[in-house]
């Protein structure tokens, strides 16, 4: 036992958070497929439980292996994995896998396995933009020398994510643009930039009416902010029964396992999987999970205020803010505070491969941490202006 | 500003953004608890988890012989969900046309525009449960279940149907009112109500829950109840007897318009009701089974009490058969009452047997008054003592109460005795009075009527329903046989002579009674209708069938029991005596021993023969070398074979063949056979011997 502890290395809250996460993962997905194994399996729950561990255990060993990976080298990664993701995005676009309508599968050739790539360029998109924001530090302020060379990238790739996933696109915008804020850029362009995303949308929404074979998506976006404002119940099928699950649970919830809830929630083990989440474990679970994020995102924050480099400092704050947006726009959702989208809750919902970009993020958010650490041992606390 | 701070207050404002979104999830969480809810709690109680009750299917009711007398057959009511999810728009609308035509072609209530309307109506509506059509039929619900919108289902074509049960009899009004019924919200009928917990089986639970298709699975196999389907009631309904009985009935109310009748046929050792019919006019002058009356009716019997007055009277050893009695002038009087024989004239002096076989009121009223004037209750005591105070409790419902007025009771007056001696100012069910005729037939050993034999689950009997013995003798068996003589005496030489039958004997009592007219309501005009009646048993012998007939309200002027209801009796008798193989005489055995104890054979082919007499370890002489073909000589003790000379070309002696053996010879050669008549060969047209010509016709005469 102690000898797999002192191979972990990073922030222990961290580590303990993901683990946590990670269980409530298995306990809840695993009561909530029921109604997915008696439409695929007969009824085999087992399976799906076997394969979910399957993707949470591996996901853990990539969150070790990645924690010992020194943070610096995700810099030039993150150029690299940018580059890779443009073309990749386009291909799905193209070719991919159909799901929902939406043209946001691909396949990985050898292993034959799924994949979002809008999982692979959201994690690309961060790691590259903390790294152009600590490179221009100096100059952030600058048009053309800060903004345009970060901003670029955003909207390529958001533009990219937009025809197949309206909501991640739109999270991954808001998420750059706050890291934008962090890192300094100009309150001025941000500003425009907002207003630059706006008109894109709206864009996009006009050109679906006129077009709508352009977007297959758009009809769904827009009738799930009707639905969100119309607050009627033929419609809001998924709202209805995600509020009765949460009404049901009560402060203590009914038990693991016990949710009734499950059986009229389409996805609820992966989008509602929050309301399931209140069934069983109660306010108290629903508690539970909003403050282990938030404690991941405070962790953060520590390494940021330890960070001896403004690429460590910025690439955690940036990843982690993006998964713990995710993971708020996710429970939202589930509370009816936003309109229904299809964004898991980072770690905990059934997924596949996305735990695993999961993993990959919070290894990233470790190895600076590690970093963090070490540098406390041996320089002491330097912070780098260069 | 230092970047690291710039940076750092940028991050505490994020973070502190984030946290008030945190707060504001779990602030609509802790709203969606505790101030809606209520709402969604209850919402969740109609949605999530429901018992359904899976009906059990009822068992059946058979008569004795297998036939079916009540049976369920599944009954279909069809309704529409059109709310729901999956139902869109331009499904609905490009469908209503053509489910609406479909929908008026199947059932032709209403047009395709009505029912077109109606289902835009209810979708506008949003009705999740709209009525298409009751009571429809196995047949018309699978047609249906290929209309368009409903062939896709219950989810995405909002079809939904219920089942239930419908209780049919196949042969309607047989026995109608003893099968009875058992229907929500009715007290139920005859073997319907009385054996319902037997029937009705156990319905089955199942705790189902909604699953994300809409579709209803069952949660887990610890929580259902298999239903168990009811049990099937074997009743002793002669299924033929009752059909006679029944029509017999009828045919009779309706020559005499009576009011209603009953016939009630019982096996005399076993107690088993063979048939039961009750039929009753309705407004229309149609006849009916409307009530159990045979059960239920508790009347003055009349005349057939007589029966348990003498028998009373000889017990007691107060009288005998071969007593006399006066009965005058066919009047007499008790008290200020006259009490009149329906003879005029009366008979004068004759026996006690005389007296019952005549049916004189006189006569008995005044054997039992001279025998019990002195001490009435013991007479009353004995007739309790022959039972025919107490309830039979059989398991019908409804059954009438006996009622023997006691001579403590302040309603006993002078009059009661005598009266009370003809069957007046007591009342039995025709029922009672049947089990007690019975009990005579079966030499004093009184049984209780029984409906049902047995009950099955499928094919295995559960419960074997054994005869019940009521008294093992209601009295000595000198007075039982005493009665006996009487009742034969009726039939032989009394006043039911009408009903002597060539080939058996029949005992019994004729019975006419006044029935007060109040009874039958305004229809009747006359002061006093009639009650006629008539009960027995066959073979007088060795009796093996009681019955009873009970004609009420008989309009025209023919009352009599003899001749009202003797036919009825008379007809279902000769029914059952015709059909029971066992209420035969048996043959005797001696009739066989005098005949041949070696069966005689024909002439024929010799393998087939020898085969036939081996088998029968007949005793045989062959003396037939080679010969294929065999004349048979039959002698007392052994068979003969002789061979029959067979020349190829030449017509053979075919006499005294069986025809085939003959028709095969001469075909074979070529000849034209013809044949009149049955039998064995007697003759043949062309003669023996001559030569044989192909095609010729030969006309073979059989006897």
């Amino acid at each position: 036992m102690n000898t797999i502890y002192n191979h972990i290395k990073g922030d222990k809250a961290i580590w303990f958070v993901v683990l946590l996460l990670a269980i409530l993962s298995l306990l809840v997905v695993y009561s909530s497929i029921v109604t997915l194994a008696y439409r695929h399996h007969e009824g085999n729950t087992l399976y799906y439980l076997f394969r979910h561990s399957m993707f949470v255990i591996v996901g853990i060993g990539i969150i070790y292996a990645i924690h010992r990976v020194k943070y610096t080298y995700f810099s030039r990664i993150s150029q690299l994995a940018l580059y890779i993701s443009i073309p990749l995005l386009i291909l799905t676009l193209i070719i991919g896998a159909n799901i929902n309508e939406a043209s946001r599968w691909l396949v990985i050739p050898v292993i034959n396995q799924t994949f979002q790539t809008s999982d692979l360029a959201k994690l690309a998109l961060i790691m590259y933009i903390a790294r152009m924001l600590s490179l221009r530090q100096d100059e952030i302020k600058d048009f053309k020398r800060a903004f345009l060379p970060v901003v670029i990238p955003v909207l390529i790739v958001c533009a990219l994510i937009l025809p197949a996933n309206f909501s991640t696109a739109a999270a991954l915008f808001a998420s750059c643009i706050v890291l934008m804020f962090i890192g300094r850029i100009s309150l001025k362009h941000i500003i425009s930039l907002i207003g630059i995303g706006i008109a894109g949308i709206a864009l996009v929404l006009g050109l679906a009416t006129i077009f709508p074979n352009m977007f297959p998506r758009a009809e769904t976006w827009v009738n799930r902010i009707e639905n969100f404002q119309r607050n009627d119940s033929k419609s809001n099928y998924q709202v209805e029964q995600s509020k009765i699950a949460i009404a049901t649970g009560g402060i203590a919830g009914k038990g693991p396992g016990k949710s009734t809830q499950r059986n009229f929630l389409p996805h609820p083990y992966s989008d509602f999987i929050y309301a399931i989440v209140i069934e069983e474990y109660g306010l108290i679970g629903g508690f539970g999970v909003v403050l282990l994020y938030l404690i991941l995102l405070y962790r953060s924050i520590r390494i940021v205020i330890k960070s001896p480099k403004t690429f460590g400092a910025l690439l955690a704050i940036g990843i982690s803010f993006s998964l713990v947006f995710q993971a708020m726009i996710n429970m939202a959702v589930a509370v009816n505070l936003l309109p229904v989208t299809g964004q898991p809750l980072p770690m905990v919902s059934m997924g596949g491969t996305s735990i695993w970009f999961t993993c990959l993020a919070i290894g990233i958010i470790l190895s600076v941490s590690v970093e963090v650490e070490n540098g406390i041992k041996i320089k002491g606390n330097q912070y780098a202006t260069a | 500003m230092d970047p690291k701070k710039d940076i750092l207050w940028r991050i505490y404002l994020v973070y502190f953004i984030v946290c008030l979104f945190g707060i504001a999830i779990l602030t609509k969480a802790v709203t969606i608890q505790f101030v809606e809810g209520d709402k969604w709690r209850s919402k969740a109680e109609n949605l999530t988890t429901r018992y359904h009750n899976i009906e059990a299917a009822r068992g059946n009711i058979y008569a004795a012989d297998g036939s079916l007398l009540a049976t369920s057959i599944p009954i279909y009511e069809v309704r529409m969900d059109l709310n729901t999810e999956a139902m869109t728009d331009a499904l609905f609308n490009e469908n209503v046309d053509s489910l609406a035509i479909c929908l008026s072609a199947i059932f032709r209530e209403k047009s395709p525009e009505k029912y077109k309307r109606e289902l835009l109506k209810a979708r506008k509506d949003g009705n999740r449960f709209h009525l298409i059509k009751r009571k429809v039929r196995f047949n018309q619900l699978k047609e249906m279940k290929n209309f368009p919108l409903f062939r896709l289902g219950r989810y995405k074509g909002g079809f939904i149907y219920l089942q239930q049960n419908k209780r049919q009899r196949p042969f309607r009004v047989l026995a109608a009112r003893t099968i009875g019924y058992d229907r929500i919200g009715i007290q139920p009928v005859g073997l319907e109500g009385a054996y319902g917990r037997e029937l009705k089986g156990v319905s089955g639970k199942r705790l189902m829950q909604k699953i994300a298709g809409g579709v209803w699975m069952p949660i887990n196999d610890a929580n259902e109840i298999d239903p168990k389907d009811g049990n099937d009631l074997y009743t002793a309904i002669d299924i033929n007897i009752q059909d006679v009985a029944e029509y017999a009935l009828l045919k009779q109310l309706q020559v005499h318009d009576a009011h209603h009748g009953c016939v009630v046929l019982m096996e005399v050792q076993t107690g088993e009701i063979k048939a039961i019919a009750n039929l009753q006019k309705d407004e229309d002058g149609d006849y009916y089974e409307y009530y159990n009356y045979a059960v239920g009716e508790s009347t003055e019997p009349g005349s057939t009490f007589k029966l348990a007055s003498l028998m009373a009277a000889i017990e007691d050893g107060l009288v005998d058969l071969d007593d006399s009695v006066d009965t005058e002038d066919g009047t007499t009087q008790y008290y200020d009452e006259i009490m009149r024989d329906s003879h005029k004239g009366g008979f004068g002096k004759i026996t006690v047997k005389r007296a019952f076989e005549v049916s004189s009121n006189v006569g008995i009223s005044k054997i039992v008054w001279q025998s019990y004037s002195d001490n009435p209750q013991k007479f009353v005591d004995r007739l309790y003592k022959m039972n025919l105070n107490k309830p039979l409790g059989i398991e019908i419902a409804g059954e009438g109460k006996p009622y023997i007025k006691n001579a403590k009771d302040t309603l006993w007056s002078g009059i009661t005795l005598p009266w009370m001696s003809i069957g007046y100012e007591v009342q039995l069910t025709p029922l009672q009075i049947l089990t007690f005729y019975n009990a005579v037939a079966n030499d004093g050993k009184m049984v209780k009527p029984k409906f049902v034999k047995e009950i099955r689950d499928k094919r295995n009997v559960i419960k074997k329903i054994d005869t019940e013995v009521i008294d093992d003798a209601i009295c000595s068996e000198e007075t039982i046989s005493k009665a006996q003589k009487m009742l034969e005496g009726v039939v032989e030489n009394g006043t039911a002579q009408n009903l002597k039958a060539a080939s058996y004997k029949v005992a019994g009592k004729t019975g006419t009674a006044q029935i007060a007219n109040a009874n039958y309501g305004y229809k009747y005009d006359k002061k006093i209708s009639y009650q006629a009646s008539f009960v027995g048993y066959f073979p007088a012998d060795n009796p093996k069938y009681s019955c009873i007939v009970v004609v009420n309200a008989p309009s025209k002027d023919v009352y009599y029991g003899n001749l009202v209801a003797g036919p009825i009796f008379k007809e279902v008798a000769d029914k059952v005596y015709a059909t029971s193989i066992e209420i035969h005489d048996e043959l005797q055995p001696q009739q066989f021993a005098s005949a041949t104890a070696i069966p005689y054979s024909k002439n024929g082919y010799k393998r087939d023969l020898q085969k036939v007499l081996a088998d029968l370890q007949m005793p045989l002489n062959d003396q037939s070398a080679e010969s294929d073909w065999v004349v048979t000589i039959t002698e007392a003790d052994k068979v003969h074979i002789k061979p029959k000379k067979i020349y190829q070309n030449t017509i053979p002696n075919v006499a005294g063949m069986a025809v085939q053996d003959a028709v095969y010879l001469l075909e074979n050669m070529g000849m034209q056979v013809k044949i009149r008549g049955k039998g064995t060969v007697k003759s043949q047209s062309v003669t023996a011997g001559s030569a044989v010509q192909k095609g010729q016709k030969i006309v073979l005469e059989l006897s």
